[in-house]
């Protein structure tokens, strides 16, 4: 009796064997962290919508070489502790070929380390520059960097805004601090004296005391470095209520789907800068038809990074196959990729995008004014 | 200038109201059955979500939202006390399985309702549309008006029940000495279950008030509650007339505090004020000083 138990259940076992076995070599499977809970799970479900959207399209095509992707999501909570286990839990699985990292630069600095320890060719979205430039091998950064975002709103803000006393508010965090300097930096350079500088922690709920003393400081204007869009649109929220009559130009958060879905009318009136536009591009404008068409509501950088960094990775496994070496090598030679970001050239450092958009907030939209890149 | 001044007072009088009704909740439980619910916080969030169901999915109009949802809270704090507080209340020194207890289900609570209601912060609209409205010259935030008011219509409210009402008084009765309150005839097992309804209800209201400026999330409870904990030890741990003032004084103090020294320490002001009472002045401003004879 216990010997025919014994052998059924070595039966179950073995046709399980041979059927993960049969399910590897059939899929290739594709990671990606994202805020599924946390203080910016809009932003993180705008980000599993457009990896998605892009993984179904492939599918539908016939996948890659015949085999389809498989897109495997942890939350990262939007935490950088909570970042690392999920991350690590990617890693560690044998069958992902590459992982899509945060957005947030603060979690991707975290999981730094064992994207080198790992190996493991990783996508992120992040633009604090130092992310790129610590000699970590494996990491692309699928948006431009800050030194861009930065030095494009303080040039517009001097030349085109005319702003001569500019206050700051900026997240703590590593893109915001990173992000605060660069820009301050670059308005002294240009000609604009900073009157206020300040900084509050993630996920501050009541804004009004920043507000106050940005009111008592004279500016003209508020450069805001803030890293969710949902501390963002809180923020906007309450400058309406104070009656602060200031401009307003702020970093890619200002200019995204979930501020304005949060922020309603107190975005209206405001400038940004922003790496993702709609209708951009020709391939901006023909994701914006798909992401709508699917979720009714409309795309923003959050989902559209990730829509470029599932095709460049398809396309590069697809010509080199998908050992890392071979996609790390694969990834640093694309150059002249036409993603809804913008084109991509991938640099020795690892940076695909060099340059922004100057957008305004009209009527709840975003309005493309130029690129600078 | 001074119309910062006055504008910053009040918003730290409406954040330090909800500090308030929450230390006010721990207050009423800790004197009456010796514990200290560590799920208080739990239950603004609780109320802010009844509310957003009942004012956003529903449309029903705020007034009547707002006590549905309130007596809500408290029926879901009767339960809570019935499977936490009822099944351990005879045995001696119960209080700490029971506030252990209260930690677990503080977790299990976020998580339900993170499950129920989904990542998303919700938007809960204000009681009155104005953006602003102009009080003594300066412009405010109505909704900011619309708490203070009401938590002092509250602690009124409460007042009234514990001082003049027969019930009130047997529900003092009860916190004083449990025995004698049986003796007398007194349902000390319903006293326990009123108290944790009502503690929980304010805890409720709390929430559903600040909600419009915090946006509701299920974990808006937490900090909040640590800052009332904080603010109801301040105010002496067992005085009621402690964790009024304790509230609103550290609600006046974060917000100060945030504008003219430094808005990236907002937070710590708090327990930087806990800390210096815990060294000089342990049992609060209205606490009773305890004294121990060797």
């Amino acid at each position: 009796m216990v010997r025919k138990l014994l052998f059924g259940a070595g039966m179950i076992a073995l046709s399980c064997g041979l059927g993960v076995a049969h399910a590897a070599s059939g899929t290739i499977e594709i990671g990606m962290i994202a805020d599924m809970t946390g203080p910016a799970a809009l932003s993180g479900q705008h980000k599993v919508d457009g990896a998605k959207l892009a993984v179904d399209e492939i599918n539908a095509h016939g996948g890659i070489n015949g085999k389809k992707i498989k897109l495997i999501v942890e939350d990262d909570r939007g935490q950088n502790q909570a970042g690392v286990s999920a991350y690590q839990k990617l890693a560690a699985n044998q069958n992902i070929v590459a992982i899509i990292g945060s957005i947030r630069s603060t979690i991707v600095q975290a999981t730094l380390p064992y994207v080198a320890r790992y190996k493991i060719p990783t996508m992120i979205g992040g633009t604090d520059p130092k992310l790129t430039h610590v000699g970590n091998q494996w990491v692309f950064r699928f948006r431009p960097n800050d030194t861009y975002a930065s030095a494009t709103m303080a040039q517009y803000a001097v030349k085109t805004m005319g702003s001569k006393k500019v206050a700051i508010l900026y997240d703590t965090d590593a893109f915001g601090s990173a992000g605060n300097q660069l820009l301050k930096a670059a308005l002294v350079k240009d000609g604009a004296k900073v009157v206020s500088d300040q900084g509050y922690t993630t996920a501050t709920r009541d804004y009004t005391s920043f507000l106050e003393k940005i009111k008592n400081s004279g500016a003209d204007t508020l450069a805001t470095y803030m890293t969710n869009s949902e501390d963002e649109a809180q923020m906007l929220k309450q400058l309406r209520q104070l009656d602060l009559k200031v401009k307003i130009i702020g970093s890619t958060s200002i200019a995204t789907a979930v501020c304005i879905q949060l922020a309603g009318s107190a975005v209206d009136g405001t400038y940004g800068v922003s790496d993702f536009v709609a209708d951009g591009n020709d391939a901006a404008k023909a994701f914006t038809k798909l992401y709508v068409a699917k979720y009714h509501s409309q795309p923003d950088v959050f989902g559209g990074w990730v829509y470029d960094a599932m095709n460049v990775l398809s396309r590069v496994i697809a010509k080199d196959g998908t050992a890392p070496a071979a996609i790390q090598k694969g990834i640093r030679a694309v150059k002249g990729y036409h993603g809804v970001e913008g084109t991509y050239n991938f640099d020795a450092n690892g940076d695909g995008l060099h340059g922004y958009w100057v957008v305004k907030m009209q009527h709840q939209k975003v309005i493309p004014i130029k690129y600078v890149g | 200038m001074f119309s910062e001044f006055i504008q910053l007072t009040i918003a730290g009088l409406a954040v330090g109201s909800i500090y308030a009704l929450i230390a006010l909740g721990f207050v009423l439980i800790y004197t009456s059955v010796n514990v200290v619910n560590f799920a208080q916080g739990d239950f603004a969030m609780i109320g802010a979500y009844f509310m957003v169901s009942l004012v956003v999915v529903l449309h029903l109009p705020w007034w009547l939202a707002l006590l549905l949802a309130v007596a809500g809270t408290g029926v879901v704090g009767a339960l809570f006390q019935l499977l936490i507080f009822q099944p351990v209340r005879n045995r001696p020194r119960n209080f700490l399985p029971v506030m252990i207890a209260t930690v677990g289900a503080s977790v299990f609570l976020e998580q339900a309702f993170l499950l129920i209601y989904g990542p998303i912060p919700y938007q809960l609209p204000p009681i009155f549309k104005a953006q602003s409205v102009a009080l003594l010259g300066v412009h405010v935030y109505p909704q900011y008006i619309v708490i203070i008011v009401v938590t002092a219509a509250m602690v009124a409210l409460l007042n009234w029940f514990l001082e003049r009402t027969k019930l009130g008084k047997q529900l003092q009765a009860t916190a004083q000495d449990p025995d004698t309150a049986r003796l007398m005839g007194i349902r000390v097992a319903w006293m326990a279950a009123l108290t944790f309804a009502i503690s929980t209800a304010l805890g409720g209201l709390a929430g559903l008030l600040i909600a419009p400026v915090y946006t509701v999330t299920a974990t808006m409870g937490s900090t909040i509650a640590l800052k009332a904990f904080a603010a109801a030890i301040v105010g002496g741990f067992g005085s009621m007339k402690g964790a009024i003032v304790g509230g609103l004084g550290i609600g006046l103090i974060e917000t100060y505090g945030a504008t003219y020294i430094s808005g990236s320490y907002r937070d710590a002001f708090p327990f930087i004020v806990l800390i210096l009472f815990l060294i000089f002045r342990p049992y609060g401003l209205f606490g009773e000083k305890v004294s121990q004879k060797v």
